[in-house]
């Protein structure tokens, strides 16, 4: 079934701070395995570790072998982002790695969102970048601390085959450069508690419904339960929902946030973002969504108002969607997804199927050809996605989603469903899900920009021109 | 008259006692927190007693995250704080005594550049202070959250020059004429003086490294080498299900150190503030 | 006689005040020139470049960051809010914590605990833990809303409110008041009682004799409290960072804050060096000021 939307997704890359929270439900399983013998890993770890340090880098020639006992130890430095979920099976991932490979010693780091890359930034000014680092639609800004994986893919070093060629090419820059291997597949959608639109008479969302739809069901909502009609991390907004509303205007593909090879804007109107606006200023000032200190409350997804009971849709990168599915479950409550909606029924959905996350190389690396073997491992083995169970996103490689695809939780079938639906929507040729450096700035002026439509200092008009001149000032 | 008296003390102690228990009551709740339910705590609830007791918060707060225990971030943190504590208390107390006793050429532009340390905005010289640890390669260590420590923390030296302005210069004079060098003053005289101003600086700069957080999160990255306030930010942050109740029990635990360090040094804490020097 | 003559030159040598001043300064100096003096001309240098953490070319860009910063709104919404908290804060951190001394120098048993009691806000306020408690205390469904709800009055939005939000931050700010307690307590405990008996017989009041005598008396210590607690409120940094990231609608997007999302969130370490540079020279003036008004408000006794 997902053959159907390997043509659709083209070139589309990252996006950044999809996944910053979310979570999957195999904790169990990842926690106890390989637990047992993790100590024993460790305490082989610390050894090898000593000894790098008084090595040079003399590794660079070193063949690899698949005798480890003869294998000359190394010490590789990992680092990723997200909630204590993901660190926990990561950890159990690369303590796999290390019993299969006794020579390989892997000293990770992790981080929440904002933290990692403050972290990363001290190290690309110092030439330090751990050896293998997870990177999002942001990558730009970082490309020259990435090492492309071209090389291993075409010298076999690593087989990579089991990924095919639509999903290798998301991690592609338009040169063809193979920045990183994909995290998984991602895309986002709007999760609602069905409960609550039956009790305030809402009908559920259609494929197609539209921000007139979602306003109206926000609105009764809040007037039936007294809750929030519509809330959301303040992070997946803009992407989801403003930036989505910019490619749903005209034909397919006929407008963008930003233009596709990031260098302007996709959009000369300024006052295409007003609708938008006033319609998220006019949910505020109504109570049917969060204000700035309801939404200071959230600081992830699986606290969301959504899933305390207090709301009745929000944003998600769907693959938040099966944690928070489990967790309103136990509550008794029944969660689904819908599609983001769109200007016009009949229009472009703006939606588009991308990579979640990658990782990647580092060039600061003295183990370059070590660092994308455990990659590849790490994208395209079954054990070890067993143990990841999809918290970062659909695998890409075609053996693990077979292999996971056989016994899905509830939740994650309607994360796969969904997601084969966003596949069959009609996608512009070419996609930009990249981010500009600067658009974190952009992104929190334009969250302040509509506080202060909701205090009436400024009209929608207003904020929609400031947001636009931001954006356009990233390029000058 | 005397029963008066006697209201009026009454009256004073309660109000001082009742003001200083409003003063202290975010502290205690956070305390109280620690042994509550998550929901209970989320409603907000004012009662410093919780309705069920519930200690297991402790035991799920320090398992940490990823199999690092809480016991590896006291451990660091303990690490850090005594040594840069013993540097500043060591350091300042010598650059102390020479800029308040001693009369050498050019004292009067170092004492300038002490005050403008005092005044610099820390954010000023945070990353061109990464960059040269990086040179000498000694970044992703303790030592740039240490080594500053042995120079003098300008703070201290001039609360400690304050005290020092306080000490009678006759039993400097008479120790010369008894043959005794300024190193043997310092050692003999000043240093054994010093004591009250000593542990004020201990107490303030343990709590002050303690508590810590902008100098590990720039230069600690492995999370086996956390401190303790590092550690229960990210264990808020990351925790999937922030769990408020272990956080809380956390937080108790780390302000634990900086009681007792309190507790056993405070009387010293009003007599070791030498306000002599101010007076103009 | 010649090794006796250079053994006291080496003495001589050792004991002159300069030799023993460097040598007892020696700390000091080396870890201002390391940990200060360099970076701070490295991030003066910075100030005019646009340099960025990710990109390893740097250029030279005159004076543009510090133009900028007429240009950048936030930034002047930024400085306002800092000099409001410094001017809401300081005078009421120093007022209370003066009377609170003032209260506290009664000779009792209980002394040493009372002071310790009101110490304990300052001895955990700028830990994360305590942080965390406060923005817990002032949530929509916190302590202080249920504590106004019972009341009787409605509950109030702290954090979203661009208004409101700042409150919490300056009320959090004064609770630790502590340290210039200890401060004021140590030179209350200095003005000699004779000063008082002296007032007595003359007929003055306890009024009287807290504005003739103790407030004159303490005047020097008021300045240094002054001088230090207000360069402390123009760095507060932590607890913005924790309890509001600088919202609503930038309501306490204070200085520091604002300086460290440049540097590393928007990762303009050029512009945000020139804005610590320009920090700087407000705080400067500031204190200037400070001491040049201290002379006709600050009483020095005569003759020292």
């Amino acid at each position: 079934m997902f053959k159907k939307f390997l043509a659709t997704v083209l070139s589309a890359s990252l996006i950044m701070g999809l996944c910053a929270c979310s979570g999957a439900s195999s904790e169990t399983a990842a926690g106890s395995a390989p637990a047992a013998d993790g100590s024993a890993v460790e305490a082989a770890g610390d050894t090898a570790g000593e000894e790098k340090v008084t090595e040079t880098a003399a590794a660079e020639t070193e063949k690899e072998e698949e005798s480890a006992e003869s294998a000359e130890p190394v010490t590789l430095r990992m680092a990723w982002w997200g909630s204590q979920t993901r660190h926990d099976i990561t950890v159990a991932a690369i303590e796999l790695y290390e019993q299969e490979h006794p020579n390989v010693t892997i000293e990770y780091e992790f981080f929440d969102f904002d933290n990692y890359f403050t972290k990363l930034k001290t190290l690309v000014a110092s030439d330090q970048v751990w050896d293998i680092f997870q990177l999002g639609g942001n990558f730009p800004e970082y490309i020259d601390k990435i090492c492309y994986m071209n090389e291993f893919i075409d010298s076999g070093l690593i087989d990579v085959s089991d990924i095919p060629e639509t999903y290798l090419k998301i991690t592609q820059d338009t040169a063809g450069n193979q920045i990183g291997l994909s995290n998984g597949l991602n895309t986002y959608g709007i999760a609602y508690d069905v409960d609550m639109f039956n009790e305030a008479g809402v009908p559920l969302p259609a494929e197609n419904w539209t921000w007139d739809d979602y306003k109206d069901a926000a609105l009764k909502i809040s007037e039936a339960t007294g809750h929030f009609g519509s809330s959301g991390l303040a992070s997946s907004e803009f992407i989801a929902g403003c930036s989505t509303y910019i490619g749903q205007q005209g034909s397919v593909g006929q407008y963008g946030f930003f233009n596709l090879d990031l260098t302007g804007m996709g959009f000369e109107d300024a006052q295409m973002l007003t609708p938008y606006i006033q319609m998220r200023a006019d949910l505020i000032k109504a109570g049917a969504s969060p204000d700035a200190g309801a939404e200071m409350e959230i600081t992830n997804i699986e606290n969301d108002f959504l899933v305390t009971g207090e709301a009745g849709m929000t944003w998600v990168a769907v693959n938040q969607f099966p944690t928070i599915y489990d967790i309103c479950k136990e509550e008794g409550r029944t969660l689904a997804l819908a599609t983001i909606p769109r200007v016009k029924p009949d229009g472009p959905a703006g939606a588009v199927i991308q990579s979640s996350q990658m990782l990647c190389v580092s060039k600061d690396s003295q183990y370059k050809e070590e660092a994308a073997k455990f990659i590849a491992w790490f994208q395209t083995s079954v054990e070890c996605n067993k143990i990841l169970n999809g918290e970062r996103g659909i695998p890409v490689a075609d053996s693990v989603r077979a292999a996971l695809e056989e016994n899905l939780t509830e939740g994650q079938q309607i994360m796969y469903d969904y997601v084969s639906l966003v596949g069959t929507f009609e996608t512009p040729e070419k996609v930009n899900v990249l981010s500009p450096d600067g658009q974190d700035q952009v992104v929190d002026n334009y969250r302040n920009y509509i506080q202060q439509v909701v205090s009436g200092e400024i009209t929608a008009e207003e904020a929609a021109d400031k947001t636009y001149a931001d954006a356009k000032a990233i390029f000058q | 008259m005397k029963i008066k008296k006697g209201i009026v003390k009454t009256l004073y102690h309660i109000f001082v006692i009742a003001f200083g228990l409003a003063m202290v009551y975010p502290v205690l709740w956070m305390i109280s927190g620690s042994f509550k339910d998550n929901s209970e705590i989320l409603r907000g609830s004012l009662a410093l007693i919780p309705r069920a007791v519930k200690t297991s918060n402790y035991a799920t707060g320090w398992k940490g995250f990823s199999k690092i225990t809480f016991a590896t971030f006291f451990k660091n943190s303990f690490l850090i704080t005594a040594v840069a504590t013993f540097g500043t208390v060591i350091s300042s107390s010598l650059v102390a005594y020479s800029l308040s006793r001693i009369r050498f050429r050019g004292r009067g532009l170092w004492f300038t550049c002490m005050l403008a340390t005092m005044m610099l905005p820390g954010q000023v010289i945070m990353i061109p202070s990464f960059l040269i640890w990086y040179r000498l390669g000694l970044a992703n260590s303790y030592v740039p959250l240490i080594l500053p420590y042995f120079c003098g923390q300008a703070f201290f030296i001039y609360q400690m020059m304050q005290f020092m302005a306080g000490i009678p210069r006759e039993l400097d004079e008479a120790a010369t004429i008894d043959g005794c060098s300024k190193y043997g003053i310092y050692s003999h005289i000043i240093l054994p003086l010093l004591k009250p101003s000593i542990v004020t600086t201990v107490i303030i700069q343990f709590y002050w490294k303690w508590d810590d957080y902008m100098g590990p999160l720039l230069y600690l990255s492995k999370p086996a080498s956390y401190t303790v306030s590092l550690a229960i930010k990210m264990f808020a942050d990351a925790a999937s299900k922030t769990d408020y109740g272990a956080m809380f029990a956390m937080s108790t635990l780390s302000l634990v150190p900086v009681f007792l360090i309190f507790l056993f040094f405070n009387r010293y804490l009003v007599e070791g503030i030498g306000t002599s020097g101010l007076k103009g | 006689m010649i090794t006796e003559k250079r053994r006291s030159g080496l003495k001589n040598f050792m004991n002159r005040n300069e030799t023993v001043g460097y040598v007892f300064a020696f700390p000091f100096i080396f870890g201002f020139i390391c940990f200060s003096l360099i970076p701070i001309l490295t991030s003066f240098y910075y100030a005019f470049t646009d340099f960025s953490m990710g990109s390893k070319t740097v250029e030279f860009v005159g004076g543009r960051n510090f133009g900028q910063l007429f240009t950048d709104e936030i930034f002047t919404k930024s400085l306002g809010i800092t000099l409001k908290y410094v001017f809401i804060s300081v005078p009421m951190k120093l007022t209370f914590a003066l009377l609170v001394a003032f209260l506290l120098t009664r000779k009792t048993r209980l002394q040493v605990l009372y002071r310790s009691l009101y110490y304990v806000p300052s001895l955990v306020g700028g830990s994360i833990a305590v942080a965390l408690v406060w923005k817990q205390l002032f949530a929509r469904k916190g302590l202080i809303n249920s504590i106004l709800t019972q009341a009787g009055l409605s509950s109030i939005n702290w954090f979203g409110d661009r208004k409101l939000a700042l409150y919490p931050l300056i009320l959090m700010s004064v609770w630790q008041f502590g340290s210039s307690m200890i401060i004021f307590a140590a030179g209350l405990k200095e003005i000699p009682s004779t000063y008082y008996e002296a007032a007595r017989i003359d007929g003055a009041n306890g009024m009287q004799s807290f504005f003739r005598i103790t407030l004159p008396c303490l005047s020097p210590i008021i300045l240094y409290n002054l001088v230090m607690q207000t360069i402390q409120a123009f760095m507060a940094f932590t607890q913005a960072f924790v309890i509001t990231a600088g919202g609503p609608d930038n309501g306490t997007m204070m200085y520091a804050l604002y300086v460290y999302n440049q540097a590393f969130k928007y990762n303009n370490m050029g512009y945000a060096c020139a804005m610590s540079w320009f920090m700087l020279a407000v705080m400067s003036v500031i204190t200037v000021v400070i001491f040049r008004t201290s002379k006709f408000w600050v009483f020095s006794e005569a003759g020292d």
